[in-house]
């Protein structure tokens, strides 16, 4: 005999699954927040005791300052002013804009270079048998278990050796060595589950190799792409350790090595600092959150064979 | 035969973007790094680079202060790995339920998977800050604490606080691992059990953790590996302070090579957290293959 579920049970679950979305909510959104509140909060406002959760007189003073000085509008105060008479710009605040250009050009040739050398590759991993195969496959896996630490020094005199010092090139070159392995792996275990059917139909009406490829698996593969493209922008966005190590000037500074410069000044206001953070933070964050489909299928592919 | 002599040679022209990566930034490095840690290079004396052999390793290997830092490496990792698995299990679970609004939590919680690890250091050393971070703050607001403490000085709060910035970053990986191999899980087992009149709890204990157990060991396997080579949050946090309390391999390859110059030491020392770092992959997926 079939009874209804009754309705109290059901109540329950869901207030049991609402606490838990809450709290699951509070602990991922809540530091971020507090970034962002800080980051809105006048100097003088910044420094009270106990903090103010929610800025009592927002103010937008720091972006302003950023984009600003990075546009060549408005100078850095000299030093010495008054910091807590407001309306301090610290001289790093010109950094910003010009190191948010050279992630942003750093990121979308690592992005591009990752797919020109991925895609192929990949293709002939998940579709052709050839020897070696295997070992290729031991060897992409490798990179990923070499901490990128172990790269540093052998890079740098690399790098160094090359004159290629505070480059943006240099950088590129290295991100292509940790994002290029694992874009490979997401796209070949893609082109691995795709019927070979398309393949052998396509070559007996005599394509090429490239044309299948281009024409008849890379229309199929798209959300593959656009994941793999998404890693290699975000890996190239945040990296910060070769940053650290292979850029010496602001004419090749990544905005994670700005940031954390202001980190540790001291001169530099603490609602500042948090604005910075907010400038490093918005172009990943918006596109983990629009992309979020095609991340999560994408980290799943890479990871279950990794 | 002439079918599989074609497909090589368009492998190879294929491959060849990929190889060419693999060997100029990944396989040189490494070989370079070899045959650079069997030298006393210092850039300080950048004309004299004598041949020591493993003196090297030698060296690494009999200093105490390694060895401390390996433990403290050791502790940090074991401390994240196991806080991420609990807490990475938790929200696979919660996001494995139907109801309104998960949509939206999933797509939030990959907030902190794309924030830069730089903010997440920044943030978070904000949050603790001595004076008017918001730990303190809401410490103080809640009552819990008499006056605000300085949280990163204290050097046995150390390691655990860097290691909680760390957890916050790698939990929605972890999550989204976990919730695939939940996923996987057929459906029937669960119906079965139903029939049977299993209570939900030991359903789970009999059904979903055991079939957890590959994502549990691929998110050990991932998250052991980033937390040994972890450097971004000491760098930021701590720079290895106070007093050496957060000087992990990481941190000490930084400073032995970029600010003592010793690239010969500094490059020993990576080999070997890159071959202890094989090792481990190698006895995580040893034992747990056989456990499962």
């Amino acid at each position: 005999m079939i009874v209804p579920r009754p309705i109290a049970p059901r109540m329950l679950r869901l207030a049991a699954l609402g606490l838990a979305s809450l709290l699951l909510l509070a602990y991922v959104l809540g530091p971020v927040m507090w970034l962002l509140s800080s980051s809105l909060q006048t100097e003088r406002e910044i420094v009270s005791i106990p903090p103010h959760w929610i800025p009592e007189s927002p103010t937008l003073a720091n972006f302003k300052a950023i984009f600003a000085t990075g546009l060549g509008l408005a100078r850095p105060s000299p030093a010495g002013t008054d910091p807590s008479s407001g309306g301090f710009i610290p001289s790093v605040a010109a950094n910003l804009l010009p190191a948010m250009a050279n992630s942003f050009i750093v990121a979308v040739t690592v992005t591009i270079l990752n797919l020109l050398i991925g895609v192929p590759a990949a293709y002939a991993i998940g579709k052709i048998r050839f020897r070696g195969r295997g070992l290729t496959l031991y060897a992409i896996l490798a990179t990923r278990v070499i901490p990128d630490i172990a790269l540093v020094v052998p890079l740098f005199l690399v790098v160094r050796k090359l004159g290629m010092l505070d480059s943006l090139a240099s950088l590129i070159i290295a991100y292509l060595a940790i994002t290029v392995p694992f874009s490979v792996f997401v796209l070949a275990s893609f082109f691995e589950q795709m019927p070979d059917d398309l393949d052998r139909a396509a070559r007996v009406d005599g394509c090429s190799r490239l044309r299948v490829l281009t024409h008849v698996y890379l229309p199929l593969a798209r959300p593959a792409l656009v994941a793999v493209g998404l890693f290699a922008f975000l890996a190239s966005w945040n990296e910060f350790l070769l940053a650290l190590m292979f850029t010496q000037t602001a004419a090749s500074q990544t905005l994670p090595i700005v940031v954390a410069g202001i980190t540790s000044d001291f001169t530099v206001s603490f609602s500042f600092l948090n604005a910075a953070g907010v400038l490093a933070v918005v172009p990943p964050v918006l596109l983990a959150v629009i992309f979020e489909r095609y991340i999560v299928s994408g980290l799943t592919a890479g990871a279950v064979k990794g | 035969m002439r079918a599989v002599t074609h497909d090589e040679r368009a492998a190879a022209g294929l491959l060849a973007g990929l190889v060419a990566v693999l060997m100029a930034v990944t396989a040189f490095p490494i070989l370079y790094s070899l045959w650079i840690s069997l030298f006393a290079v210092n850039l300080r004396r950048p004309n004299r680079m004598p041949f020591v052999g493993l003196d090297n390793y030698i060296a690494v290997l009999s200093s105490p202060a390694f060895w401390g830092s390996v433990g403290r490496t050791a502790l940090f990792s074991a401390l994240a790995v196991a806080a991420i698995l609990v807490i990475a299990t938790l929200v696979a679970l919660l996001l494995d339920q139907e109801f309104p609004g998960r949509r939206i939590l999933s797509a939030c919680l990959l907030i902190p998977w794309a924030i830069p690890s730089v903010v997440n250091g920044l943030m978070w050393k904000w949050i603790y800050d001595s004076n008017y971070g918001a730990l303190n703050g809401l410490l103080l607001q809640l009552g819990f604490i008499g006056s605000a403490t300085i949280w990163l000085g204290d050097s046995n709060r150390t390691l655990p606080l860097i290691a909680n910035a760390f957890i916050w970053k790698e939990v929605p990986l972890a999550a989204i691992l976990l919730l695939v191999t939940l996923k996987s899980i057929p459906a029937d087992l669960y119906g079965a059990a139903a029939v049977d009149g299993a209570p939900a709890w030991r359903r789970f204990f009999a059904i979903t953790l055991p079939a957890l157990r590959p994502g549990f060991l691929l998110v050990t396997l991932y998250e052991a590996m980033m937390a040994v080579r972890h450097f971004d949050l000491f760098f930021l946090l701590t720079e290895g302070g106070p007093g050496g309390a957060s000087d992990v391999v990481a941190w000490r390859i930084y400073v032995e090579t970029f600010r003592n110059l010793s690239f010969g030491t500094g490059a020993a020392m990576s080999y070997i957290l890159a071959i202890a770092t094989l090792l481990m992959s190698y006895a995580l997926i040893r034992g747990m293959a056989r456990t499962l």
